[in-house]
C-alpha cells in the first residue's frame, strides 16, 4: 500500500502512525493537495491512502500515540516533540520520508529525537536546533520599516521561518499590519487592517499595493546616536562582541550592519562637529 | 538643545545602568553588553546631592529633559523597527520623589495607552509614595529603587539628600508586595511581572565585599530580590569623591559571579567566607573555582550518581548543566557532559566518570586550571 501525506506537523505524526500498523507500507509526501495530484497522476497509481489533507488532526493525541507518555529529556530552550517536527520540516534539507522513517524507527522512544545517539537522530536534532537559531537571529536582528504604513521586512534565511518570523512581529505590533516578504511570497500579519484575512499569503510583489496609513519612520541617525551614546569605552570588548553578533547576523539589516561596523572598526571619540563647537566656545 | 542632542545626553546618563531582561537582544556595543530597551533619564537636572553622581545639584554639566510624549515617541519608533523590547526609564529627581514618579508614571500611562504592549523597566526615586508605586505596578513590567551601598551609615554618606531606612529599605519592601500582589492577580493585563532587583554603588565607599554580599543575601530573603546589579565606582570630576581611586573592574565581575552563587546554586555568604582575604575583600579569581580548590575532600564527584548539590560545587557546571546530567544519566563520556554545556576544562580535575577519574596535565602537575 502506498500512504501519502502532507508536509506538515499532522501529515507527519499520522504518516508515522501509519507505518507503525502498516510497517510495510510506502511512503510519498506531498507540500498541498496540487502537488499530492501532480505526484499521483505521475506515478498513475490509485490506491493510495490520503493523510493529513483534510480537517485538522489533533497532534498533540497522536504524539501520545506514537511515543506513549514518556516526557522526553529535553534541553531547556529543546521544542517538545510536535515543535520539533514542525521545525525540522523548515529546514532546508529536510525530508518529510526520511522523517518519519526516524521517527517510526524511535519506537515510541522519545528520547531517541534529543539524545543525538543515532547518526539520523544527530542529524535531525542539528537541523532543529539550525532552525531555531536562525529564527532567534531573524527576531534579534531584522529591522522592518513602513512601507505605505505597513511594517515590511525582507528575510533571507535558507530556512522556511518568514511565517513564524511574520506572527511573531504581529504579536508585538497588533495595531498596524505587516508583511514578511521570503523569495516570491509575503506573510500578512494583522490583515485585517488593510482588508485581508488577520493571517495570509500573498505573491510579494502585491504587497506595494498594500496601504494603511501614511506613517513613515526614519530613526537611523537617531539609532546611531544612541546606539553610540551606550557605549563604554573603558570596557571596549571587541571579541565578545564579534562572538555575540557575527558578521553572518549583521548583514541582517543596515542598522545591524551599521552597528557591526562599528564594533570592528571602533567608534571615533571625536568629529569635525565637535571642533567646530570647540572653536566657537 | 535638538532633540537629538537631549536625547544623547540622557542616555549617557544612563549608559552604566544595568537592566537586561532576558528576552530578544537587538543589538550589541562594542563593550560586548547587550542593547534591548531604550534607556534614557527623563531629566538629569537633579535636586539630589549624591557624591559619586555626575549629575548631583551644583555640579557644572549639560543639563536636558525630555517630555513624557518625546520619550514615547523615540521609544514607538525605536520598537516598531526592532531595535528595542522597550523602556528603561530613570531619571534625575524633579524637585522631589513623588513629582518625579508623577512624571515616569505618565510616561508609562502614555505607552500602555496608545497600545505598547512591550516591556517597560522603571526605576523609581528613593523616597517614591506608596500610591505611586501601585499606580506604576498597573504598567510597568518591572519597577524598583537602587540601594546604592549597604547601610544606612554608607547611604547618609554618599546619598545626604534620603534616608537608607525609610526611602529605601520601605520601597524594596513595597516593591516586593506589589509584585506578589501583581502576580496574583488574575488576567493581569498579560504583563510578565519581573522579579525585585536594585544596585549597588561598588568602591564610592571603603565597603569591604563581605558585607556587600551579606547585604545581597539578606536583601534576597528579605525582599525577595533576584538580581543585584553592581556598577563600578568611577570618580567624576567635580563632584566630592572626584580623587577617590575608581574601583577595578574586575571586582564588578567577581561580585555578580558570587550573588550568583547565592541565587542559582543555593550557596549562603558564610560559605563564602573562603573566597575573602583577610580584610574582606574578594579576590581576582573565579569564586567557585577557589571554592573547590578549598575542599579537594569533596571530590572527585561521580557524575551518574551525585546530587545535584554536589554537581553545582563542581565548576564548569551551571545550574542548567546539572539538571541535564541529572536528565541524561547514566552518562558514559566526556563527549556527552559537552553537549550539555558543561566547561570541560573547568570540570576535568573534579569529576569522574564510571570510577574513572578525569584528569589534566594541570592537575597531574597539581596546577589548577
Amino acid at each position: 500500500m502506498i500512504v501519502a501525506f502532507r508536509e506538515n506537523v499532522g501529515g507527519v505524526l499520522l504518516a508515522c502512525a501509519e507505518l507503525m500498523v502498516n510497517p510495510d507500507c510506502d511512503l510519498i509526501s506531498a507540500k498541498d493537495s496540487d502537488d499530492l495530484k501532480q505526484k499521483m497522476d505521475f506515478t498513475g497509481i490509485d490506491d493510495v491512502k490520503v493523510l493529513g489533507f483534510r480537517g485538522t488532526t489533533d497532534t498533540t493525541k497522536l504524539v501520545k500515540y506514537i511515543f506513549g507518555k514518556q516526557l522526553p529529556r529535553m534541553f531547556q530552550g529543546d521544542p517538545d516533540v510536535e515543535g520539533y517536527v514542525s521545525m525540522i520540516l523548515r529546514h532546508r534539507s529536510s525530508r518529510p520520508i526520511e522523517l518519519v522513517s526516524f521517527l517510526y524507527s524511535c519506537q515510541g522512544n522519545v528520547e531517541l529525537l534529543y539524545s543525538g545517539k543515532s547518526v539520523t537522530g544527530k542529524k535531525y536534532y542539528n537541523y532543529m536546533r539550525d532552525v531555531n537559531r536562525s529564527y532567534h537571529r531573524l527576531c534579534m536582528f531584522a529591522r522592518p520599516y513602513f512601507v505605505n504604513g505597513v511594517l515590511s521586512v525582507k528575510v533571507d534565511s535558507p530556512h522556511r521561518i518568514g511565517d513564524m518570523f511574520c506572527r511573531w512581529l504581529a504579536r508585538k505590533n497588533p495595531d498596524i499590519p505587516i508583511s514578511v516578504i521570503e523569495g516570491n511570497i509575503a506573510w500578512i500579519g494583522n490583515g485585517g487592517h488593510v482588508g485581508l484575512e488577520h493571517y495570509t499569503q500573498v505573491p510579494s510583489s502585491l504587497v506595494g499595493s498594500l496601504e494603511f496609513s501614511n506613517a513613515c519612520d526614519d530613526i537611523d541617525d537617531m539609532w546611531d546616536m544612541y546606539y553610540d551614546s551606550q557605549f563604554i569605552p573603558k570596557r571596549r570588548n571587541k571579541n565578545h562582541a564579534r562572538q555575540l553578533q557575527p558578521k553572518a547576523s549583521a548583514s541582517m539589516s543596515k542598522m545591524s550592519e551599521r552597528d557591526s561596523y562599528k564594533v570592528e572598526r571602533g567608534i571615533a571619540n571625536c568629529t569635525l562637529d565637535n571642533f567646530v563647537s570647540q572653536s566657537e566656545v | 538643545m535638538t532633540l537629538m542632542e537631549r536625547m544623547r545626553v540622557l542616555s549617557e546618563g544612563t549608559k552604566y545602568d544595568s537592566c537586561n531582561q532576558s528576552a530578544v537582544c537587538h543589538a550589541f556595543g562594542p563593550d560586548g553588553r547587550c542593547i534591548q530597551l531604550y534607556k534614557t533619564l527623563m531629566t538629569n537636572a537633579c535636586s539630589g546631592e549624591c557624591t559619586y553622581c555626575p549629575n548631583r545639584c551644583g555640579r557644572d554639566s549639560v543639563r536636558a529633559s525630555l517630555t513624557p510624549e518625546e520619550i514615547v515617541k523615540i521609544t514607538w519608533s525605536f520598537y516598531r523597527r526592532n531595535s528595542i523590547e522597550g523602556l528603561f526609564l530613570s531619571s534625575g529627581v524633579i524637585g522631589d520623589a513623588e513629582r518625579t514618579a508623577e512624571k515616569q508614571l505618565e510616561v508609562a500611562s502614555l505607552l500602555r495607552g496608545q497600545g505598547f504592549t512591550g516591556y517597560i523597566h522603571i526605576r523609581v526615586m528613593p523616597g517614591t509614595p506608596k500610591y505611586l508605586l501601585e499606580e506604576i505596578a498597573d504598567y510597568a513590567n518591572k519597577f524598583g529603587v537602587n540601594a546604592e551601598t549597604t547601610s544606612s551609615l554608607n547611604y547618609s554618606e554618599i546619598c545626604p539628600n534620603f534616608d537608607y531606612k525609610n526611602d529605601v529599605l520601605q520601597r524594596l519592601q513595597w516593591t516586593r508586595d506589589l509584585i506578589n500582589k501583581k502576580r496574583q492577580e488574575e488576567g493581569f493585563k498579560g504583563r510578565i511581572i519581573g522579579a525585585n532587583d536594585t544596585q549597588f554603588v561598588v568602591g564610592a565607599l571603603q565597603e569591604p565585599d563581605r558585607e556587600i554580599i551579606g547585604t545581597v543575601e539578606k536583601f534576597m530573603d528579605r525582599y525577595e530580590l533576584r538580581r543585584p546589579y553592581f556598577m563600578s565606582f568611577d570618580p567624576v570630576p567635580s563632584t566630592p569623591l572626584e580623587n577617590n581611586e575608581p574601583s577595578p573592574l574586575w571586582r564588578e565581575v567577581r561580585l555578580y559571579q558570587t550573588s550568583y552563587l547565592l541565587k542559582d546554586y543555593g550557596l549562603t555568604a558564610n560559605d563564602l567566607d573562603n573566597v575573602l582575604d583577610d580584610n574582606g575583600f574578594l579576590l581576582d579569581a573565579d569564586p567557585k573555582m577557589l571554592l573547590a580548590s578549598c575542599s579537594p575532600d569533596m571530590f572527585p564527584v561521580n557524575v551518574n550518581t551525585a546530587s545535584k548539590d554536589d554537581l553545582l560545587r563542581v565548576p564548569g557546571i551551571g545550574p542548567v548543566g546539572a539538571s541535564r546530567i541529572l536528565q541524561s544519566r547514566p552518562i558514559s563520556s566526556e563527549k556527552e557532559l559537552a553537549r550539555m554545556g558543561v566547561v570541560l576544562n573547568r570540570a576535568r580535575p573534579f569529576i569522574e566518570i564510571n570510577g574513572k577519574r578525569q584528569t589534566n596535565l594541570f592537575s597531574f602537575a597539581g596546577v589548577s586550571a
